[in-house]
């Protein structure tokens, strides 16, 4: 179901600073900028460290663990490419590394998501490329 | 002492749908009423501001609104730009125009804004989430502006334990006003009740239909001043008393804390140069998008204890008759949204309620009162104080 996308919903266009992220998305692969600087995490990736502005930069593998910050269950579809997916789940999630990322909460009921759910990446396929979505970590065993 | 600086004379029109007016007919005929309501003349106006047009529309977008504006007039103002914060430009607008007017580089500034809110069903909600969404990291996600917004309301009601039920009172607070004011969209229409607002259509949870603004089309203008001009043009000016600006993000997930999202930061602000405290606010003027940002809002600007502002919407204390009147002109939920020129409406009220001419429902105490607006998605803040004594 999540997994057969249609056509016409959106790309991620790849922003400066981020192409490393999104190449590995595409390999199933999550990670996370790093400032090797002042050693924080950082989300999202860009071409300068928005704790000290260095631009010493490297990437850290991310756990690919959270839980869910805030969410909506969205029952409106906002454009047609929505329209087979209504109820879907919006939400912010809080990594375990500390950062906060926007995602969709998927391979679940949307009426047992809840603020504190854990959850895990897992990718989504879109046109040529693979998102980074999340799932309840009990989805698949955890 | 910094020199007094007042909004002497405001003026909006009626939200509704205007298909036979452009965005330029819109600011046009929001210039005219502005006339034809207040004793203004030429040497009146020696600035101006105003908001890019069509931006909400998608169609042609007019940069150079001012530009065309003042040369209508007929004037050569000493101070003009056109510029854009969302929700938050208008309240941006008034401190911009009071820092001029105190720089001394101008004594008057008219601050207009008309604006055009797209059908949502009409492919209006992709145009405004791409609008509003990162491109790469939200808006692929499927991003709805109400889920937005709901994300703030799904963490309340996790830290605090609110309901959908005390959202719905902020819906049904506003309507109340909102039957008293004609200029209200819902003017004449029924009260709401918690029960029908819950039973509106679900939009995306916790908000049901009537937890969301009602899109329309209009604009305001209010003429800011020094006090002499003030006093010429104004029986009754709104001295501002205190204004707080704060930027806090651009992105929903990039919000450091959701529920001090920097709208209290912008009023702790806003209190301090007034030399006020919350407690002195005989009423606020709350930016509401959806039924959620009030509640917040109230808790953020001390007006209720934090977790409190479920509590304070279905006390009844924000209603007719109430101790802490909000949004009594019917807020953007039931006097309507109208786009570009949004930010206008809880302004032009705080400004009507302190100068005395908000009609049946004028405020028997409203000698000091709070305008709060934001821009974005809750990204960027105005606080502005607003009384009668300079």
């Amino acid at each position: 179901m999540s997994e057969q996308m249609p056509a016409e919903k959106p790309l991620p266009k790849p922003t400066p600073g981020a192409e490393h992220y999104w190449e590995s998305a595409t390999r199933e692969e999550f990670v996370l900028p790093h400032c090797r600087d002042c050693d924080q995490v950082f989300f999202y990736p860009r071409l300068w460290c928005p704790g000290c502005f260095s631009q010493n930069l490297d990437w850290r593998q991310g756990s690919g663990r959270g839980r869910v910050y805030s969410f909506s269950v969205v029952h409106q579809a906002p454009f047609p490419a929505y329209q087979a997916d209504v109820p879907y789940v919006l939400a912010v999630i809080e990594l375990e590394e500390g950062p906060r990322m926007m995602a969709n909460v998927l391979h679940c009921d949307p009426q047992e998501v809840r603020v504190g759910l854990a959850v895990e990446v897992v990718f989504e396929a879109r046109g040529e490329m693979k998102i980074p979505q999340f799932q309840p970590v009990s989805s698949q065993g955890g | 002492m910094t020199a007094q600086v007042a909004i002497a004379a405001v003026s909006e029109m009626k939200p509704g749908r205007y298909p036979e007016m452009d965005g330029h007919a819109l600011y046009v005929e929001v210039v005219r009423q502005f006339l034809a309501e207040w004793s203004v003349k030429p040497a009146d106006i020696q600035g101006i501001l105003a908001c890019p047009s069509g931006m909400a529309g998608g169609g042609r977008t007019d940069i150079f609104v001012h530009e065309q504006l003042y040369e209508e007039l007929g004037i050569h103002p000493l101070y003009g730009d056109t510029m854009n914060a969302g929700g938050a430009t208008y309240g941006y607008m008034v401190q911009r125009a009071a820092t001029a007017i105190r720089q001394g580089l101008t004594d008057s500034v008219l601050c207009v804004g008309a604006g055009k809110f797209p059908k949502v069903g009409a492919g209006g909600a992709e145009l405004m989430a791409r609008m509003v969404s990162h491109e790469a990291f939200e808006f692929p996600y499927g991003t709805f502006i109400p889920a937005i917004y709901a994300q703030v309301a799904s963490r309340h009601m996790h830290e605090f334990g609110s309901t959908a039920e005390q959202l719905a009172e902020i819906a049904v607070s506003s309507r109340e006003w909102a039957l008293r004011n004609p200029q209200s969209a819902t003017y004449g229409s029924e009260p709401l009740t918690v029960a029908r607002v819950r039973e509106s259509r679900p939009i995306a949870t916790p908000f049901h239909l009537y937890d969301c603004s009602i899109p329309l089309e209009g604009g305001a203008a209010v003429l800011v001043t020094s006090e002499q001009v003030a006093r010429r043009i104004s029986p009754q000016p709104a001295w501002l008393l205190g204004m707080g600006e704060y930027h806090s993000h651009r992105n929903i997930h990039q919000a450091a804390d959701l529920l001090d999202i920097g709208c209290g930061r912008a009023g702790r602000m806003a209190y301090e140069r007034a030399g006020l405290s919350a407690a002195d606010m005989q009423f606020a003027q709350i930016y509401d998008a959806f039924s959620v940002n009030p509640l917040v809002f109230a808790e953020e600007l001390g007006l209720c204890p934090r977790g409190k502002g479920g509590e304070l919407f279905a006390s009844g204390a924000t209603r007719p008759g109430g101790d802490l009147p909000i949004n009594t002109y019917g807020g953007l939920l039931s006097f309507g949204h109208t786009g570009d020129a949004s930010g206008m409406s809880m302004i032009v009220e705080g400004a009507r309620q302190v100068m005395g001419i908000a009609g049946d429902r004028q405020l028997t105490r409203a000698e000091i009162g709070v305008v709060h607006s934001y821009g974005g998605m809750m990204s960027e803040h105005s606080t502005l104080i607003l009384g009668r004594q300079p």
